[in-house]
């Protein structure tokens, strides 16, 4: 197996230059025009960022639309939706598009957020860089996620996902190198239901399904 | 004395300094000014008193300068900060001269550190004309701003504004503060520093001596609003809430904090918060040294609930700094005490003395609740308001405003 190069990460999180949006409808206008940095900010990288970690949802449209706008069943609808489920950010928009147009067609009253509630669009910049740590053996990969950052864990597990092959972690695709030899692990990976795990969380529960894997291995 | 970036190792672990140190080497050598109005008293002072030294710990070149100005810049620019906080305030023409006159003379002794340094961080309004002034800066100008201009006095942020547009770019601590500007705009938080001596560890011993000191005892609950005596922290509000309590336990109340040697308004507060209080003996306003550091990190820990009834809030460090030390926090629901008070969580949000009030009985109440509470409140510190994320954020900020202020991804 080639070494499994472990990568760190940092976000910085900044303005978009939308303007807030003050109700739902003002909400779908600007998801329609963000930009896909924007999109992925608020569904994906709300892990990465210093807020409280166990909200009801795990996207900022929903956690919104919940505390500032009082509408539950658009904020149960949209906090549903799986990111990492979607071939593309494009196709996201479209399924929130849809649940907001859903929403405001069986609305009388369009609800609204007080001043100082309303929604700021932002995105980030993510800076990656080499961690300096290198393993081959896939029998370690349980010890060496429980010593990762956050953003390590970010990056090779959920971030990965973004880039080719697409929908796949890091880890996975270093595992198939050898497929055939590294199959509990991989199944263990795929087990993982990852989108409601914090950070923190997703480390041990990581590390303790290959832990198990390797036990049964 | 600062700590080592290897003493934070067994509160945030190996791996997140070992991050550090890797971000480090990507800016090694880099220059970094800050700038501020003052050495002592306030979260920025204490920020930049562990950041500078770790930031050079790190491999930077990294110094904090401080503009001195009279008693009569300290008055404008307390009308400033008020001001674009969303008081009305006359700020005449005669004032602005007086904050630019000011600055241009802290330029000519700050010149060449400015004008040689790679990245200069200017904090608040108070240092904002430097940039102006420092025509032949080679790097790159960072406002920051700590405090929430989300809705300024206009007047005052109009001549602000023409300071600042000029930046390449500014930091706020949350979205809700930030004004339109013509360049990025960063989002970093502000933290606490655990080996503080307003945040370490502390003996039984040590805790009890302060206890005895004031004359608290031990056997009542005790709230604890440890904060500038500033308008916008609410004193007066935080007294009302104690006697509706009072009129059903016997709690007492600590009114703690320091002067800032850059806000002149503090002794009138301080005086109407000595007419509130009256002569109740259970009503303790202290008002302490600027290094009495482990005295408030004693109280703290005395605190049954802390308070801070904040009316408007950049951060609230004393919120996260009662949340290390396991306490559940009743805050003013405004400013970044909403990104550290999760109601039922970590503390609750309230917006008038009655509603603080309320609360405080609830918590009185429900003791496993204050446990339960202060718990999760110290691990959400640890996770997010430490300074180890601080300066991860600060490094990154860096790495970014040198090489591509715009860019979604930078490998480095």
């Amino acid at each position: 197996m080639t070494p499994f190069e472990v990568k760190d990460c940092a976000l910085l999180g900044r303005m978009s230059g939308l303007p807030p949006a003050f109700n739902l409808r003002e909400l779908r206008e600007r998801i329609a025009v963000c930009g896909e940095n924007v999109l992925f900010h608020h569904f994906c990288e709300t892990t990465l960022r210093g807020t409280f970690d166990n909200p009801d949802y795990r996207n900022d449209f929903a956690v919104w639309s919940k505390l500032y706008l009082g509408d539950r069943v658009v904020a149960e609808r949209l906090g549903i939706l799986d990111p990492y489920s979607f071939p593309s950010l494009g196709e996201l928009r479209a399924a929130t598009l849809d649940v907001l147009d859903e929403r405001l067609g069986e609305s009388t009253m369009i609800p609204w957020a007080r001043p100082g509630d309303e929604f700021f669009f932002l995105e980030s910049t993510t800076i990656v860089f080499d961690a300096g740590i290198r393993f081959t053996q896939p029998s370690r990969l349980a010890a060496f996620i429980r010593k990762m950052t956050n953003g390590s864990v970010y990056y090779h597990f959920l971030e990965a996902r973004r880039r080719p092959p697409l929908g796949v972690d890091d880890f996975t695709a270093w595992l198939k190198e050898d497929e055939e030899a590294n199959r509990p692990y991989i199944q263990a990976l795929a087990s993982v239901d990852f989108y409601f795990h914090t950070l923190p969380h997703l480390r041990h529960e990581l590390g303790r399904v290959l832990t198990e894997a390797k036990v049964s291995k | 004395m600062s700590a080592t970036l290897s003493a934070y190792e067994g509160i945030v672990g190996s791996a997140v300094i070992r991050q550090l140190r890797r971000l480090g080497e990507k800016l090694k050598g880099t220059r970094i000014v800050h700038v501020n109005s003052t050495r002592e008293g306030g979260g920025v002072a204490e920020i930049l008193e562990w950041m500078t030294p770790l930031m050079t710990e790190l491999g930077l070149n990294a110094s904090w300068e401080v503009i001195h100005g009279s008693g009569r810049f300290f008055e404008v620019t307390k009308s400033i900060h008020n001001g674009l906080q969303g008081h009305s305030v006359p700020i005449t023409g005669k004032d602005w001269k007086v904050y630019e006159d000011v600055n241009a003379r802290n330029f000519e002794r700050l010149r060449p550190a400015l004008e040689e340094a790679d990245i200069v961080v200017v904090h608040d309004p108070q240092p904002a004309p430097l940039l102006k002034l420092c025509e032949r800066r080679k790097g790159k100008w960072i406002w920051r701003a700590h405090i929430d201009i989300s809705r300024p006095f206009r007047p005052a942020w109009k001549v602000l504004r023409t300071f600042v547009e000029k930046y390449d770019a500014s930091i706020f601590s949350m979205a809700e503060f930030a004004q339109p500007l013509p360049h990025p705009q960063y989002l970093v938080p502000p933290s606490i520093d655990p080996l503080s001596e307003k945040n370490r560890d502390m003996s039984p011993e040590e805790i009890e001596a302060v206890r005895n000191g004031f004359g608290l005892d031990p056997s009542r609950p005790l709230l604890v609003q440890i904060s500038r005596f500033d308008r916008f922290k609410d004193p007066v509000g935080v007294i009302e809430a104690y006697r509706m309590v009072r009129k059903v336990a016997k709690v007492q109340l600590v009114l703690a904090g320091g002067g800032a040697s850059d806000d002149p308004e503090g002794t009138a507060i301080l005086e109407e918060v000595m007419e509130a209080a009256g002569s109740d003996p259970d009503i303790h306003v202290l008002l302490l040294p600027p290094d009495s550091h482990r005295t408030v990190n004693a109280l703290q820990r005395l605190a049954t609930i802390i308070l801070q009834k904040s009316t408007r809030e950049g951060f609230g460090l004393t919120v996260t700094e009662g949340m290390w030390k396991g306490k559940p926090v009743i805050g003013g629901d405004v400013g970044g005490i909403r990104l550290q008070v999760v109601p039922h969580h970590t503390g609750f949000l309230v917006n008038t003395p009655e509603g603080a009030a309320h609360r405080i009985r609830y918590l009185l109440h429900h003791q496993e609740g204050i446990e339960r509470m202060g718990t999760t409140a110290r691990e959400f510190v640890r996770e997010n308001f430490l300074l180890t994320r601080h300066i991860r954020e600060y490094l990154t900020l860096m790495l970014v405003t040198l090489r591509d202020p715009r860019a979604n991804f930078i490998q480095v």
